[in-house]
């Protein structure tokens, strides 16, 4: 056992926890965005735990890290495209507003 | 210690280049201009604008300057002469480069003036399209390094400069770092005529010189680094390499200056189509040329 | 044993989930976003504190740019970017409150109770990491790699035509011109 990989996992825990928090609370589309981001920082710093304490050699834990920083960016381009599109036919990305979507 | 020689040696250099733009915009030569205008904004009051964001208004200037500062930590002025020689010095420069952005974003919102957010808004636009430009060319250098490190980088171009190896990214990392500084035809986000200083704007007194400051160490930091990636750093015959470095650090400073001195200021709109549509086609031929290169003249 | 890694580690998660917190407390959208640029550092200081320097300074570099586009959308799309009229922004609090503690919990239960077995003290230079990194991307994981780089390009070509205006179809324009 280690401090370090313990308190490196409780870190990505509570990023995981506020991410999550602020996903669900949050109104607008963008600050959901926000919180998605706080949740894959969360599995950022996991990653990284558990390359350099567990295993080191492997090359392949980096990578990881790489494609999730990947669809970190991908999750922002796509969010605001959509968002784009929704304000302008809308003129909101308020997420109450947007119950028509259902159906 | 090689630590306070940097800092002083980059002071010195801040200070030479605030003189050499004094010369260039007035057309008088004044060594004592600089601390005069320096002493003088110093002694005026600082005047903080209605409802301001006054963590950002007060933290601007203060991470323009700090960027700037640990861009400056991993250029190498001479074998020795390194505060930081990381592994990564070629992408630290980049990432601390990048809170430039960060520093302006933030003095532009602060101040609650629709000058200086126009301004901010206008380099985060500006930024994100010079930063391919930075990155792109010396992603070439570090591939014939074979190293991100930057004192690998200059070793790497003890036969053959990089300006004559790959004379198109020299070209596009140069018109990127002024573009970067801000610095006249690309200075959108301060511009005098337009926005009436922009970011600048609201700033007075004694965040007016810290913002100047950040400035002018920028300017340096960027000049520095061009040296590095294509002017052979410190290697130059019979004298000694700090020298070298100081020499040709102060010749691209000029360089950089005096191109403004004679272009007018680029559109936005312009600016930033040239940099999408042929900048980063460009940069990315030249890793191209660059790998083709390598394996016929390695 | 408290090392000094432990200790930097520590302070940094602690400042990375403070300016975490700070995102969904403040009421100025400009403010949000770079406290999550902020957060991000931290976590970038904090793979440098783990030896992975590479790593590190690449999320250093690409936080900053990626949370300055954050900032930017969110003044365009808030009712209320600055935070001058206090707006509540929030909906199902209770139930946001419960799951987020829950996760919280059930992640830091499997943290501490599960045995990691042996901890790796020591890793390569940073030198060596990052050439092997490059073999691992361009070696065994290329198609990994590949998929990574095909589904940007796609990404970014969605994310535009999605963005861009509507063309007004031929027709109309001609009917209104009438």
């Amino acid at each position: 056992m280690s401090v370090e990989l313990i308190w490196a996992l409780i870190t990505g825990a509570a990023l995981f926890g506020v991410g999550i928090y602020g996903a669900l609370s949050q109104t607008n589309l963008v600050m959901i965005m926000m919180g998605v981001e706080l949740i894959l920082a969360g599995a950022l710093i996991n990653l990284v735990a558990f390359w350099r304490y567990l295993h080191p050699d492997v090359a392949a834990g980096q990578m990881f890290v790489l494609i999730v920083m990947t669809v970190m960016a991908l999750e922002m381009a796509v969010g605001f495209g959509v968002a784009i599109a929704r304000f302008r036919s809308k003129g909101s990305v308020e997420m109450e507003e947007a119950a028509e979507l259902r159906e | 210690m090689t630590t306070l020689l940097v800092v002083l040696l980059l002071a010195i250099g801040v200070y030479c280049v605030a003189v050499l733009e004094a010369w260039i915009a007035s057309g008088r030569f004044r060594l004592m201009a600089p601390a005069c205008s320096a002493i003088a904004l110093l002694g005026r009051e600082s005047i903080v604008p209605r409802k301001p964001d006054l963590l950002f208004f007060e933290m601007g200037p203060i991470v323009l300057l700090v960027a700037a500062l640990l861009a400056a930590a991993v250029i190498p002025l001479s074998p020795d002469l390194i505060i930081t020689d990381l592994a990564t010095g070629a992408l630290f420069l980049n990432a601390a480069l990048a809170y430039v952005l960060v520093a302006l974003i933030m003095a532009g919102w602060g101040p609650n003036g629709a000058y200086a957010m126009i301004g901010g808004w206008r380099f985060l636009g500006q930024l994100i399209a010079y930063a391919m430009l930075v990155v792109m060319p010396i992603t070439a250098v570090a591939m014939r390094a074979e190293s991100l490190a930057t004192t690998d980088i200059v070793i790497s171009q003890s036969g053959l400069w990089n300006i004559f190896y790959q004379p198109l990214g020299f070209v596009l990392f140069f018109i990127a770092a002024m573009g970067l500084a801000f610095l006249p035809p690309f200075d959108l986000p301060t511009a005098k005529g337009e926005l009436a200083g922009g970011v600048e704007a609201e700033y007075s007194g004694v965040r007016l010189a810290v913002f100047r400051l950040g400035r002018m160490v920028l300017v340096v930091t960027l000049a520095a680094a061009t040296v590095t990636f294509y002017l052979g750093g410190w290697q130059g015959p019979s004298l000694p390499p700090w020298l070298w470095s100081a020499i040709k650090i102060l010749l691209v400073t000029a360089a950089m200056l005096l191109i403004g001195r004679y272009v007018p200021r680029i559109r936005e709109a312009h600016l930033l189509a040239w940099c999408w549509k042929f900048g980063i086609p460009l940069a990315l031929l030249n890793i191209f040329i660059v790998g083709i290169l390598l394996v016929v003249i390695p | 044993m408290i090392t000094a890694q432990a200790i930097f580690i520590g302070f940094f998660g602690v400042a990375a989930v403070w300016f975490g917190v700070v995102v969904f407390r403040t009421f100025s959208m400009v403010r949000s976003a770079i406290a999550l640029l902020f957060s991000q550092t931290a976590l970038g200081a904090m793979f440098l504190t783990m030896q992975a320097e590479f790593l590190g300074v690449l999320q250093i570099m690409m936080m900053a740019t990626e949370m300055s586009i954050m900032a930017f959308f969110m003044v365009m799309f808030m009712m209320d970017p600055g935070g001058m009229g206090k707006m509540e922004m929030t909906h199902q609090k209770r139930l946001s409150w419960i799951v987020g503690l829950a996760s919280f919990v059930g992640a830091v239960a499997i943290a501490v109770f599960i045995d990691w077995g042996p901890v790796a003290t020591t890793v390569a230079e940073t030198a060596e990491q990052t050439e092997a990194l490059g073999l691992e991307l361009l070696g065994r994981s290329m198609l990994i790699f590949e998929m990574a780089g095909v589904t940007i390009l796609t990404a970014m070509i969605a994310a535009t035509s999605v963005a861009i205006p509507p063309m007004p179809s031929p027709e109309k324009t001609h009917k209104d011109k009438v």
